[in-house]
């Protein structure tokens, strides 16, 4: 009965995100629809869509309003906790002793008077004074490192994941500029490689070159001794032809009145010799 | 505007993110740069309303918070200021009190 009672008020129905188109029975006061930011006044929502920044508009101002900046160290102070300001503002007109003796002043003055009052939680002030002190001297300059180191640490921790894509990304450039630098090899490579195939190129020309030259060689000397054979031969069929032709002209009667000469001839010879 | 805004004066596409620790309005003459006639007539400029004087002691907490609360290295010196105000504070309050314990009758 009560689950029922539940089911059919209005603590169960999911309500639409902008209820009054649904809704019949209007309970509460409308809900404003504006696309107004309620984290930025004055910026529209983001709606899922990714926004420029709203603090780097034209009208920033820079110069006058410059971004936030955590400080690394704090401002300075002299024994544990009074700022440095403090005795700049007494340097100029008293010198260092000045805050001193007005410190020292004060204190006689205050004490003197009885404006502050030694009852028996005095020396509580001294105590702490002094707690401070031997804190500091035993513990001060360790308890520094150790919180200098997790705060280094932490924030080591917290870069860790955009440092290591920073690192990343400056690796693969440097790898890009190492392909660049190597495909720039390969302009030498294709020139050794023309020079090459030139070279090859001027072999085979060569050699063929010189084929040819062989070649006309070999049938200008062929011309040259089918010439000269030529010649021998009809030299030699005219000589026997003549020789033949002179022999069977000659007679025994010119053969033998040659001979006789032949004879006289030898015996002119021989008388001289 | 109500309580928990931001200043009036404050707009975000000129000032960029909220600063706490800083004024928004236009800036008068610095106190440490007047002279000494000067110092009704300043004080009579000022904004004296509850809420003007609230955001007085917030600028001054957060001009403190980001000097020597906030930064990465930061020493016990915020601690010992709070150390030392409070004592002084509880001293104050309590001043009545520890009037009766005074040793002298003449100062």
């Amino acid at each position: 009965m009560l689950s029922r009672l539940a089911l059919r008020s209005e603590l169960f129905r999911v309500a639409p995100v902008c209820a009054s188109v649904v809704r019949t029975t209007q309970t509460k006061p409308e809900v404003a629809c504006t696309n107004e930011s309620i984290i930025v006044p004055g910026f529209p929502k983001p709606n899922g869509l990714p926004q420029p920044n709203p603090f780097d508009g034209p009208e920033r101002d820079l110069v006058n309003f410059p971004r936030m900046v955590r400080l690394e160290e704090p401002a300075k102070t002299r024994y544990l906790f009074v700022p440095e300001e403090w005795f700049e503002v007494f340097y100029k007109k008293t010198g260092v002793t000045g805050p001193y003796v007005l410190a020292a002043g004060i204190t006689t003055y205050v004490l003197s008077k009885e404006i502050w009052v030694v009852e028996h939680e005095f020396p509580y002030v001294l105590a702490t004074i002094g707690l401070f002190y031997i804190g500091w001297k035993k513990f001060g300059a360790s308890l520094a490192n150790v919180l200098d180191k997790e705060i280094d640490e932490y924030e080591a921790s917290c870069n860790a994941s955009r440092k290591g894509e920073i690192d990343g990304l400056t690796e693969s450039i440097e790898n890009q500029k190492k392909e660049i630098w190597r495909t720039e090899a390969q302009k030498h490579v294709i020139q050794a490689k023309r020079e090459n195939v030139a070279i090859q190129l001027e072999a085979i020309y060569r050699e063929r070159a010189l084929q040819a030259y062989n070649q006309v060689k070999r049938r200008l000397d062929y011309q040259l001794d089918l010439a000269n054979l030529t010649r021998t031969v009809q030299q030699r069929h005219m000589v026997n032809w003549i020789i033949e032709n002179v022999l069977k002209s000659l007679t025994n009667e010119q053969e033998k009145q040659s001979f006789k000469k032949c004879m006289v001839d030898l015996q002119a010879l021989a008388a001289k010799a | 505007m109500a309580i928990g805004d931001y200043p009036a004066e404050y707009n975000p596409k000129v000032h960029g993110p909220y600063d706490p620790a800083r004024f928004y309005g236009t800036p008068d003459t610095p106190f440490s740069q007047l002279k000494l006639g000067e110092v009704t007539e300043w004080v009579g400029r000022r904004n004296k309303s509850p809420k003007a004087i609230a955001g007085l002691f917030s600028r001054a907490y957060w001009r403190w918070s980001h000097k020597y609360v906030q930064p990465k290295r930061t020493t016990v010196a915020p601690l010992i200021h709070i150390l030392a105000g409070s004592m002084l504070f509880f001293y104050t309050i309590n001043y009545g009190k520890f009037v009766h314990h005074r040793n002298y009758k003449y100062h």
